[in-house]
């Protein structure tokens, strides 16, 4: 195993966000657990609920006692009094969204261990440092979007206009920004016209009629661009232009094909796959204006059921009720009772807090890990992906060490400046990154990020960052939950322990994705409410 | 399936790094310093002292100074919100950091050998981890 571990910082040298975990899985535990993992990365896990779940009969004023105002527990205070149900909502920061927040002027943080960073992006400004887009068929989230009249554009996630940087590779294309495309029709021409030849030589004979053989070669051939009288491939202008075509007598010069060789030894073709993994795939969509605008749209419609600014202390149950302990904003103790409480708080905080449940309950919790995870925005003062190198949204795969994704802004094109995602760190990478000042992080992503862009020195204007296991209340990005964690503990967290039920995106197969935390919501009033009615 | 394992190239050089930059008589304890500045101190700070109510103190910790196979076996799957470093630190790294936090701050522990670390590994199966993904 040890030969198999890529050791420290060495996670990004692996570079390629979704294809470097893949990657990983099939390193340590073989083609069984890249497809679990594949199956965790979103295939085969669409939204599975599209709307609420029908709150049948009356709340008949029961109360629920919701802790945290991030998406799950808005979710359920929404659909709970609607259904006639008291709800109290018990949010510890002074603003609601839990991880649903968007960096712009006047927002500030302060990490545990760290100082307080002011964001001071120019007016119109801002950076997504939580949730950042939102899949076609998270359903859940679009539900919501929609009734609370939240705007949505499109997210950009694939851009065959893009670049893939890699330093890792061997041969002419190490340490070159190339365009997603020209890999593209590169590695898949050259793969295809390889097929080609070894079918037309009778390799797949003995499973292939010669219908079959004649119905793969036309697929090939398009798949590859392979030119119809040698089934070559030889470029295709459909990977771009030296001189593109114009006016006149302008027919263009299109660029040619890399060598095939070079081609496969850059490593390059590690960001692609036949298609992207599907919780990424288009349309992906984010709110206008910033994410939080999502929360907003909550907030409008259950704010008046939150109290902010206050810190749960102890949770207590017992046959009849719940009664939960708090330090108000003023810091004055207080405490509310309620039928039923529906928790929302991030496991890796709620193991902090005094709480009336069963020992193996309690154990359950302890099962599962929360993911460091670190970003950056970085403002710029002028639009340079788009002027100088014509990438309008996208992300731009690099294998710079502990550097993760570029991603450059699906909004405000052509406009005079724009806030681009400097990296994005799991794990060990962004344990790294998230032990230095916010100075040195925004340091460590120009001077990185300066390898792909050399604008960015002259360009970088100011910078936010986060490193969500530093972040108070949230103690990582998302939950991370091992097979066997999610196996034996999981399931007891899905269940009520008395009368206090767990939500979030932790309680999901849609972890860290703000659809698992709404979904999970769904799911646990539906319960509270078939027992209430019972 | 297309997808080409990529890490023996990245492995390989990591372990001669790794053996290149290390003397045999040399300063694990600099080693232990370096990985546990890098893949620790962000949370339990260098001081070892951690904050309190979200990332255990580290000095004077039981848990540090105690059992080795314990020790270890957090290091590779985590606990409490505390992430498993099974993926990202090789065997003798987490050698080096848990020998790191067993002798500095004060705490008197012995060291931990590779081989406990390895037994670990195979003990606690943190080739497991579910989800580690882009959202």
């Amino acid at each position: 195993m040890n030969d198999e571990g890529e050791g420290l910082g060495s996670e990004a040298v692996g570079g390629f966000t979704r294809r470097r975990f893949i990657e990983g899985l099939s390193r340590v535990g073989g083609m069984g657990l890249v497809m679990a993992g594949m199956d965790a990365f979103g295939v085969g896990i669409a939204s599975a609920q599209a709307t609420p779940p029908a709150l049948t009969g009356s709340g008949s004023g029961r109360k629920v006692l919701i802790l945290g105002a991030g998406l799950a527990g808005m979710t359920a205070a929404y659909e709970l009094q609607k259904a006639g149900y008291q709800v109290q909502v018990l949010e510890a920061r002074d603003f609601a969204g839990g991880r649903c927040q968007t960096a712009r002027a006047g927002f500030s943080l302060t990490e545990l261990g760290g100082a307080r960073q002011d964001c001071r992006y120019d007016k119109g400004q801002y950076f997504n440092h939580g949730p950042w887009r939102i899949p076609h068929h998270h359903h859940s989230v679009l539900h919501y979007t929609k009734l609370f009249g939240v705007p949505l554009e499109v997210f950009v996630n694939d851009n065959e206009a893009a670049y893939v940087y890699a330093e890792t590779g061997k041969g002419p294309l190490a340490g070159k920004r190339i365009r997603r495309a020209e890999i593209a029709a590169d590695i898949r021409g050259y793969a295809s016209e390889m097929l080609a030849k070894v079918v037309n030589q009778g390799a797949l004979d003995a499973e292939f009629t010669k219908e079959d053989r004649d119905a793969f070669i036309t697929y090939l051939r398009g798949e590859g661009y392979l030119s119809a009288s040698d089934l070559r491939y030889v470029g295709t202008s459909d990977r771009g232009y030296m001189v593109p075509p114009g006016a006149g007598s302008e027919s263009g010069k299109v660029s040619p094909p890399f060598a095939f060789k070079d081609v496969l030894h850059s490593k390059m073709w590690r960001s692609l796959s036949s298609v992207a993994t599907y919780s990424h795939q288009g349309t992906m969509f984010q709110a206008v204006g910033g994410m939080d605008q999502i929360a907003k749209g909550f907030e409008r419609q259950v704010g008046r059921y939150v109290r902010y600014g206050a810190v749960v202390d102890k949770i207590a149950q017992n046959e009849t009720g719940v009664e939960v302990f708090y330090t108000d904003a003023a810091g004055k103790k207080a405490s509310a009772r309620a039928d039923y409480c529906l928790c929302t708080i991030p496991l890796s905080v709620l193991r902090t807090i005094d709480l009336a449940v069963s020992p193996r309950f309690k154990q359950a919790m302890t099962g599962v890990a929360y993911m460091p995870v670190g970003k950056v925005g970085l403002q710029m003062k002028n639009r340079f992906w788009e002027t100088n190198h014509s990438i309008y949204g996208g992300i731009v795969e690099t294998d710079i060490p502990d550097l993760g994704s570029i991603a450059v802004p699906s909004t405000g094109y052509q406009s005079a400046k724009g806030v681009l995602l400097g990296y994005y760190q799991f794990n060990a990478s962004a344990a790294k990154i998230s032990a230095k000042t916010p100075a040195e992080r925004a340091a460590f992503a120009v001077e990185m990020g300066s390898r792909v862009f050399p604008e960015y020195r002259d360009a970088f204007e100011s910078a936010f960052s986060v490193a969500w296991h530093r972040v108070k209340y949230n103690l990582g990005g998302w939950a991370a939950w091992s097979a066997d964690g999610r196996k034996n503990d999981y399931p007891v967290l899905c269940e009520p322990d008395g009368r206090i039920y767990l939500a979030g995106e932790h309680l999901s197969y849609l972890g860290a994705w703000q659809a698992g935390a709404i979904e999970s919501a769904w799911q646990q009033i539906g319960k509270i409410h078939s027992r209430a009615q019972a | 399936m297309l997808r080409t394992p990529s890490a023996c190239s990245k492995s390989l050089a990591l372990v001669l790094a790794l053996v290149g930059g290390v003397s045999l008589a040399g300063p694990a304890l600099a080693d232990g310093a370096k990985v546990y500045a890098d893949a620790c101190a962000a949370c339990h700070m260098p001081n070892g002292e951690g904050i309190e109510g979200a990332f255990p103190k580290l000095k004077g910790s039981a848990l540090v100074v105690g059992p080795q196979d314990a020790l270890a076996g957090v290091l590779m799957v985590g606990r409490g919100g505390m992430p498993g470093f099974a993926g990202d630190l090789s065997d003798d790294q987490i050698s080096e950091v848990l020998t790191y936090i067993r002798s500095a701050w004060g705490n008197a522990a012995p060291a931990v050998g590779k081989d406990a670390v390895a037994a670990a590994r195979a003990h606690n199966r943190p080739e497991e981890r579910e989800s580690l993904n882009a959202h």
